[in-house]
């Protein structure tokens, strides 16, 4: 079953006078389960592509359906919770919440599910264990390197259990030996989670990590090549 | 609770803006707070320190037969009354003062001799004003009852000054009594007062019985009444009807007998008015209207003339038994007419109402006695017989009680009149300055206001723009748009809670400080809204928690647009703003 299915999306972004098109007719399906990322030169559309199926933007023309819910339909209040219980996303500046600290930013999503503080706080510290920054639980994101922050990222995309885990550029902010290894964090938080994660990257090194390549140039796809 | 963390967390991440703002919000709150506890004390001065001992918050006033200076009633039980009983009196008071002419040692001067009661137990709050409002330089109120020495008094110090006298020394007062006559007195000076109530800088004190005895006044009599009361803003006027209502006159009537029969004798009007009516009620056997009009003298009921064997021209002899003293009353009256029809009542012997009032107050007569015929009023009559009294109507307003008192000029009432007047209609102009110190108050919530609304929205802006990503990450995350806003309201509350709790410290300090300062009300116009030389605050708990729950309603209003701004941001674009 695919969670993930865009029939025809185009995304203009106004600028100024004129109109910019990011997205011109883009058809994709994406697997339960699935690894995938999407690579592209800078500004061919895949922060677009993300941010529409994360549901924090919207697609100009076209369908997007996301677990089997069709979006466009939705007001602000359904694409919120869908967001907080479907999909967890990593940034490429990490963007964790300064003034909590790690275990707190972890159980954040948790609580805004009106989860018991106990349950989240169960939940967050099985999370810190498996990205292994359990000594930096009580740590500021302040105090921590790009690449414990971007663990921290991912406990917090992950906690919710979501269908679908969205990471733009996860690496782009990092020395390529951590970049490698949140992408293996990634990875095998794939497989013991059985969470579907799409990532986006214009580093032809990381795509050893990915089940399934898709290409984006100029807001088209790319015929896929065969799955690494 | 995620919000209240959140909140109080990013409250501390910009600590310099926000103590910033924080203090102006502080120094607002201490505006408002002092302003506000000041104009208390000013509303508490006027309403408990001077009223209390000029006009009282309520008075009931009386003048007998249209003199203004004859503020007597001669029957004290029946008026207090009237008064008695009502839950909401702190005091009530009988006025007793006089203008005189004072010699001291070489020195003469005006002074106002004013009649206080040394006998009644006070309240502690009542002593306490007391002693706020007259500080004693020398000797103690509980002098003015010394029976060792005549007349003891308790001048004020100016006047003592001026006056030249010192304890222990003697003024010769020369004065007017109730009912016109000249009158000299010895006082003996027992102590000496400051007074910081402007209007009590002249004065002098003297037990109340012993002044009113000197004015004439008989022990069963009353000065008007000063009453002060709880809470005077609201309760003066709804009291003053209450009494009003209470005092509302009937028939005059003396049970007498005439030439040893029974009878009663009653007044009847002789204003312009009824004069007229009374011309086409009754009719006359003998004699004729024009002496009935205009002398003193009685109109007999035919029946009784006869009996009694008299005709217009002759005499009779009337007695009565008297309310409050022992021997009766007796009058020999000359009978101007014989009423032949019409005539109030059998056994009714007719007055016209000065003649009548003369006896009547002199002597207030005792009731009929046991088993008796009582009298009433029929028909016409019920109009054009003097009543005990004259009830003037309320007023609600200076203007309307000025031209109340014309009307008693120009009416001439031969009957006393009973006014019962709030502070409203003759302290207007001390209540004027009520609206002043409003003014003053609420200058500051203005001056407040636009602090609070420049610095909060610009704040919040700089906050808002610093923290864009973070609001696209936790919209991003889940967070609902309301949440967002509430985080944003919730921060400024909490910045306005701490600010109003640093803010009523400060003001406490300011006011603390302020009323250290002494000042010297006599060369002051402002002296009185002084006590005891000092600014006075009065903090009341509505008046400070009315300021901060104000301040709190100001800076989370104004916080609600741009809070609500950041969370309509759309969470793609809040992201992107650096990315
Ligand atoms: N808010 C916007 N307003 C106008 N144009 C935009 C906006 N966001 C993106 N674009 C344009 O849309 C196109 C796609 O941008 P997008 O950010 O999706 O590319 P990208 O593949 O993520 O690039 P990069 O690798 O640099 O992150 C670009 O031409 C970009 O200029
Ligand atoms: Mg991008």
């Amino acid at each position: 079953m695919n969670i993930i299915e865009i029939k025809g999306l185009k995304k203009d972004y106004p600028l100024g006078a004129t109109i910019v098109p990011a997205l011109r007719g883009v058809d994709l399906e994406v697997g339960e389960g699935d690894f995938m990322s999407i690579i592209g030169p800078s500004g061919s559309g895949k922060t677009t592509l993300l941010n529409i199926i994360g549901c924090i933007d919207f697609a100009t023309s076209g369908l997007v359906s996301v677990g089997g819910r069709e979006i466009t339909a939705l007001n602000d209040r359904q694409i919120t919770d869908i967001r907080l219980n479907k999909i967890g996303f990593i940034f490429q500046t990490f963007n964790l919440i300064p003034v909590l600290d790690v275990l707190e930013n972890i159980e954040f999503p948790l609580l805004l599910m009106k989860r018991s503080a106990a349950e989240a706080r169960k939940r967050a510290e099985k999370l810190v264990e498996e990205v292994g920054l359990k000594e930096y639980a009580a740590h500021r994101p302040a105090e921590l390197s790009g690449g414990q922050r971007q663990r921290v990222a991912i406990a917090r995309a992950l906690v919710t259990n979501p269908d679908i885990v969205l990471a733009d550029e996860p690496t782009a902010n990092l020395d390529s030996v951590t970049g490698a290894s949140i992408l293996e964090l990634m990875r095998r938080m794939n497989e013991i989670e059985k969470t579907t994660f799409i990532f986006s990257t214009h580093d032809a090194n990381v795509l050893k990590y990915a089940r399934r390549i898709v290409k984006i140039k100029d807001g088209l796809i790319e015929k896929e090549p065969v799955a690494a | 609770m995620l919000l209240l963390r959140l909140s109080l967390r990013n409250l501390l991440r910009q600590k310099r803006r926000n103590i910033l703002l924080g203090s102006a919000m502080a120094i607002g709150v201490a505006i408002l707070i002092t302003a506000n506890s000041f104009s208390h004390g000013i509303s508490d001065i006027m309403f408990n320190k001077i009223m209390r001992y000029v006009t009282g918050h309520v008075a009931v006033r009386f003048n007998e037969r249209g003199g203004v200076m004859r503020e007597i009633f001669r029957d004290r039980q029946r008026v207090w009354d009237a008064v008695k009983g009502e839950p909401l009196i702190e005091e009530a008071d009988e006025a007793i003062g006089t203008f005189s002419r004072a010699i001291g040692n070489g020195r003469s001067d005006n002074i106002m001799l004013i009649g206080v009661d040394t006998r009644k137990t006070l309240s502690a709050k009542a002593i306490k004003e007391l002693e706020e409002s007259f500080r004693m330089a020398e000797g103690k109120w509980e002098d003015l009852r010394r029976t060792d020495v005549e007349n003891p008094v308790i001048v004020a110090e100016e006047k003592a000054r001026y006056l030249n006298v010192k304890r222990g020394d003697i003024i010769r007062v020369r004065f007017r009594s109730m009912f016109g006559q000249d009158q000299a007195a010895r006082l003996t000076v027992v102590g000496i007062s400051r007074n910081d109530n402007i209007f009590m800088q002249g004065v002098v004190f003297l037990d109340r019985d012993r002044a009113k005895d000197l004015l004439g006044f008989r022990p069963w009599e009353t000065g008007s009444i000063n009453i002060t009361i709880k809470d005077p803003q609201k309760n003066a006027r709804a009291l003053a009807d209450r009494i009003h209502s209470r005092l509302r006159p009937g028939t005059a009537i003396i049970y007498a007998s005439a030439g040893g029969r029974p009878a009663q004798v009653l007044g009847f009007r002789t204003d312009d008015a009824n004069k007229e009516k009374l011309k086409g009620v009754m009719k006359l056997s003998s004699g004729s209207w024009d002496k009935v009009l205009r002398k003193d003298g009685v109109v007999l009921p035919a029946a009784l003339a006869r009996q009694l064997g008299v005709s217009a021209g002759g005499k009779i002899r009337l007695a009565y038994p008297r309310k409050f003293e022992t021997a009766p009353r007796e009058a020999v009256l000359t009978v101007t007419a014989v009423c032949a029809s019409g005539c109030p009542g059998p056994a009714a012997v007719l007055l016209n109402d000065a003649g009548f009032y003369d006896l009547y107050y002199e002597d207030m007569p005792a009731g009929p006695a046991a088993g008796a015929r009582t009298f009433s009023a029929e028909g016409p009559w019920a109009e054009l017989l003097a009543p005990e009294w004259v009830l003037l109507n309320r007023t609600n307003n200076t203007d309307d009680y000025k031209k109340k008192y014309q009307d008693i000029a120009k009416n001439k009432w031969k009957g006393t009149t009973i006014d019962v007047s709030t502070m409203y209609e003759t302290a207007s102009d001390i209540l004027k300055m009520e609206g002043v110190l409003n003014l003053i108050t609420v200058s500051a919530v203005l001056v407040l206001f636009f602090i609070i609304l420049l610095g909060v929205v610009n704040t919040l802006r700089m906050t808002i723009r610093e923290r864009t990503r973070e609001i696209g990450t936790v919209r991003a995350i889940g967070m609902q748009r309301r949440d967002v806003r509430n985080m944003f309201l919730l921060e400024t509350l909490l910045l306005t809670l701490f600010s109003s709790a640093a803010g009523l410290l400060l003001g406490f300090a300011v006011m603390k400080g302020l009323a250290l300062i002494t000042f010297h009300p006599h060369d002051n116009p402002l002296g009185m809204l002084l006590v005891n030389g000092h600014l006075y605050f009065l903090p009341t708990f509505s008046g400070v928690a009315g300021s901060v729950l104000l301040i709190v309603l100001i800076a989370v209003g104004t916080a609600w647009f741009p809070a609500r701004r950041a969370a309509q941001l759309s969470p793609a674009k809040a992201l992107g703003h650096f990315g």
